[in-house]
């Protein structure tokens, strides 16, 4: 594990400076090194993620018969439970887990299911199933705007990516932002810092001086974290997801203060010629989730971190014409790091009960996802804005 | 109200030279900085030369600025808002508002301008169009010194607003309350000074205001008729009652008082009692936004030793100022990488952070925000800024400006800081190129 102190202590920067950074000061008093407020990363699938071809029920006769060329090879698949297997790609998260890193869920959707990417995917990012209201608040920015301010004026809520903030994060009063690689915080200590120091007399100069102080040791410190990552055995796949992954690792490291950062997969939404694009998706998000977890573990921060995955629909159940499948209903959601309950949730979905080719029903409603991570991970008091009160499911150990 | 005009230690008094408080470069930068966006060095010795009075006044005429302005901003201005417009991207909109920053003679339009949006806080993720944007501020620089309900109204009635607070989903059988809610917390009365039962009344006053081919239209059969009890008074309000009522209510005068002193003056400078004085000023004079800021800006308060160097400057401040300290006029500016570096520094022209617009203060000044004022520093004087990516010169001012070189390093002190710090490290000319933009990551260039 790198040692945050020592590497301080001994930053000649610390030794440049008249004022101590203030998360410095903290780190050198506290023999509980690191601050332990729990984190949520959320990767979207985008596109709508064929859940029928990640947590596959190959022993459902159904699945057998309405998947032709899209049918996945039952010796290929990581068994997880009784007739339930993973895509044949994600070995890193079967792996995951059989170590009980990892919580799946079935079945997942809402009441009367909408099929447009756009409406299904605001349902999600708000948590609201009234279209008047899609253009509000989001679940997450709900979230940041009840916990406390994080420290150091940090973003409360974090995009890393390129693009718009998702609807998610939007807050009524907290600051998010995005940010897509470490050179957004990087810079070089000035040769001539040495003019520059002097001593303030004001609260207000002060606090810039004691900020700016902040911002080269985090800096120096990201520096020196990816100079270790980089030697360390910790390896991430050359993936844009794993890179928006580990720049996450690298921020939560630094111990920015934000405590919920949203990233995007996009290409989901697969109408045709599937199978090569949907495995090559479920590969970069098994290995970067796991390269992700093990990073963390690496530098004994996965316990503060609970992952997120989700898309806004499933896909139909029988495949298209052009060896693609369209818009559905309900899926799978992904939990996962160290503090999750493990194991397979949710029923699995009739595909015998179907409405235009997708399962008609959903086992459980996602607002009972979100509702466990507000209360049990943020815990939060129960966000008021859902429309009913919706019980915490038993996802986290 | 009764305005009651207080004789002794009235701190929005005209402010008068004196000894201990003289009319010097430092007071001049100061004002020029808060009421515009920084000035040239010829410009500060111009007002410097000509008194406080003739300063303001230049402020309050639209005729602070010469230097670099071009003869026909105007029509310039008009070309690129076109071009803005039928591009239908919001940077080049962006880069539109950065250009009036840096070349309008009239830099105190652009400071209400700034606040105003800063207030009617709304952004274009939300609205998607351009086109409504540009209308939004065009409106509020033309009320921008006007009568405060003149504005609100212009603002409320405006197809953007309308748009981001889902006017369009109020309806008589389906209210929407964010328009009103936001009405009455944000843009008039503040926080504390309503019920929730205000809120919903007022939704009902606001129904039937809709955008129709990207105009403000109003549906009477969406209209809520009826009697409303709102603050006490039972009317059958209707939108314009509503929005004069709001307008010209005490608590309204306090949040514009507020919201004038938070742009104007430093952290902690005034007190209750002095926004107070300022709210019964806008009462007497009905809500006329030019004589409160004529008073603010003339004030003791506002030259007075506390309210020096009190502020932190925030990223347009940054940016336009080091553009007009620098004079860095003639290889045209790229006001698209200007606007994105702004967006960098953490203020999104056209895209506030949301409802409440940006918090500004220390808020400006956070790890990566300070990372992209140095990146913001580091550009400029690399010529990445400017089109023709000339690399610029800074010693050229020096003998522009007749300075002489032994006295190279107050001289930028003074032009970037407003003041030259009690102790430092002299250089010469020849080092001005590497020294200056140290001078402008410093912690003196983050307050003005």
């Amino acid at each position: 594990m790198f040692d945050r102190r020592s590497f301080l202590k001994s930053s000649s920067l610390v030794a440049l400076s008249p004022n101590v950074p203030a998360f410095l000061k903290q780190t050198l008093a506290e023999t509980k090194a690191e601050h332990d407020e729990p984190i949520l990363v959320v990767v979207e699938l985008s596109g709508g993620n064929d859940g029928l071809n990640t947590v596959v029920p190959f022993g459902d006769d159904q699945y057998q018969k309405n998947r032709n060329k899209l049918r996945l090879p039952e010796k290929q698949l990581h068994k997880i439970a009784d007739g339930i297997g993973l895509h044949p790609s994600m070995k890193p998260m079967a792996k995951l887990f059989e170590q009980k890193r990892l919580s799946i869920i079935q079945g997942v959707g809402y009441p009367n299911p909408n099929r447009s990417h756009d409406v299904s995917m605001s349902i999600w990012q708000t948590a609201r199933l009234d279209k008047a209201e899609h253009r509000s608040f989001g679940w997450l920015g709900r979230a940041i705007d009840a916990l406390p301010q994080p420290r150091q004026n940090a973003p409360a809520g974090m995009l890393i990516g390129r693009g718009d903030l998702p609807r998610a994060l939007c807050s009524r009063k907290s600051v998010t932002t995005s940010m897509a690689a470490l050179s957004d915080l990087m810079i070089e200590k000035p040769k001539r810092m040495k003019m520059m120091q002097q001593k303030q007399s004001n609260d207000l100069s002060k606090f810039v001086e004691q900020t700016e102080t902040n911002a080269f040791a985090t800096a120096e410190l990201l520096s020196e974290i990816s100079r270790r990552q980089k030697a360390s055995k910790v390896r991430y796949p050359s993936t844009r997801l794993a890179s928006h992954l580990q720049l996450i690792s690298q921020l939560i490291q630094a111990d920015l203060g934000t405590r919920v950062y949203y990233t995007v997969q996009p290409g989901y939404d697969t109408h045709q010629s599937q199978l090569q694009t949907h495995s090559a998706l479920l590969a970069t998000l098994s290995a970067a989730v796991q390269a992700f977890l093990n990073d963390l573990k690496a530098n004994r921060l996965e316990d503060r971190v609970l992952v997120l995955c989700f898309s806004e629909f499933g896909r139909q159940v029988k495949e298209n014409g052009s060896a693609g499948t369209d818009h559905g209903t309900s899926g799978p959601v992904f939990l996962a790091g160290s503090q999750v309950a493990g194991g397979l949730l949710g029923k699995q979905p009739d595909l015998t009960n179907l409405v235009d080719n997708a399962p008609a029903k959903h086992d459980l409603d996602f607002r009972q996802i979100y509702q466990t991570i507000l209360a049990k991970w943020l815990k939060l008091k129960t966000d008021k804005s859902f429309e009913k009160s919706f019980k915490s499911l038993p996802l986290l150990g | 109200m009764q305005f009651t005009e207080q004789k002794t230690n009235d701190l929005l008094q005209p402010w008068k030279p004196s000894e201990s408080e003289p009319w010097n470069t430092r007071r001049v930068w100061h004002l020029h900085r808060r009421a515009g966006f920084g000035a040239t060095w010829s410009e500060l010795q111009r007002d410097l030369r000509d008194g406080v009075d003739a300063s303001v006044t230049r402020f309050l005429q639209g005729k602070a600025r010469v230097d670099g302005v071009p003869d026909d901003f105007e029509n310039i201005v008009k070309v690129i808002g076109n071009v803005a417009r039928s591009s239908r991207q919001i940077s080049q909109l962006k880069a539109w508002w950065v250009y009036r920053m840096l070349f309008s003679p009239d830099p105190l339009s652009e400071r209400l301008t700034l606040m105003w949006h800063n207030h009617f806080a709304t952004s274009f993720e939300k609205v998607r169009v351009v086109r409504m944007m540009w209308q939004q501020n065009q409106k509020i620089r033309t009320h921008c010194l006007g009568k405060f309900n003149h504005l609100l109204s212009a603002v409320i009635k405006d197809p953007a607003m309308l748009v981001w607070l889902d006017a369009a989903a109020n309806r008589r059988t389906h209210p929407n309350e964010n328009l009103a809610r936001e009405l009455l917390e944000l843009f008039t009365l503040g926080e504390g000074h309503y019920t929730e039962a205000d809120v919903k009344q007022t939704a009902r006053c606001l129904t039937g205001l809709r955008v129709h081919g990207g105009q403000f239209k109003f549906t009477p059969e969406h209209f809520d008729r009826g009697d409303k009890k709102i603050l006490g008074k039972d009317r059958d309000f209707n939108c314009d009652e509503l929005l004069a009522f709001l307008a010209t209510h005490p608590e309204t005068a306090k949040r514009i008082a507020w919201r004038l002193c938070d742009t104007f003056l430093g952290e902690n400078v005034a007190q209750k009692k002095h926004i107070e004085q300022l709210a019964r000023l806008l009462i007497k004079n009905k809500f006329d936004i030019r004589s409160a800021i004529k008073t603010l800006l003339r004030s003791k308060l506002f030259f007075s030793d506390a309210n020096l160097k009190s502020q932190i400057t925030g990223p347009c401040d940054l940016a336009i100022s080091t553009f007009r300290a620098l004079e860095l006029f003639d290889h045209s500016p790229d006001t698209i990488t200007i606007a994105w570096q702004i967006d960098k520094m953490g203020q999104r022209l056209f895209e506030p952070t949301n409802v409440f617009g940006w918090k500004g203060g220390r808020a400006w000044i956070n790890t990566r925000s300070l990372v992209s004022r140095r990146h913001f520093v580091n550009a400029t004087f690399a010529g990445k800024l400017q089109r023709s990516k000339h690399k610029i010169d800074v010693g050229k001012i020096v003998s522009r400006n007749k300075i002489d070189p032994a006295k190279t390093s107050e001289f930028f002190w003074q032009l970037l800081t407003g003041t030259v710090p009690e102790r430092f490290e002299r250089f010469e000319l020849k080092h001005a190129q590497n020294t200056v933009p140290e001078i402008l990551a410093s912690t003196h260039a983050q307050l003005q």
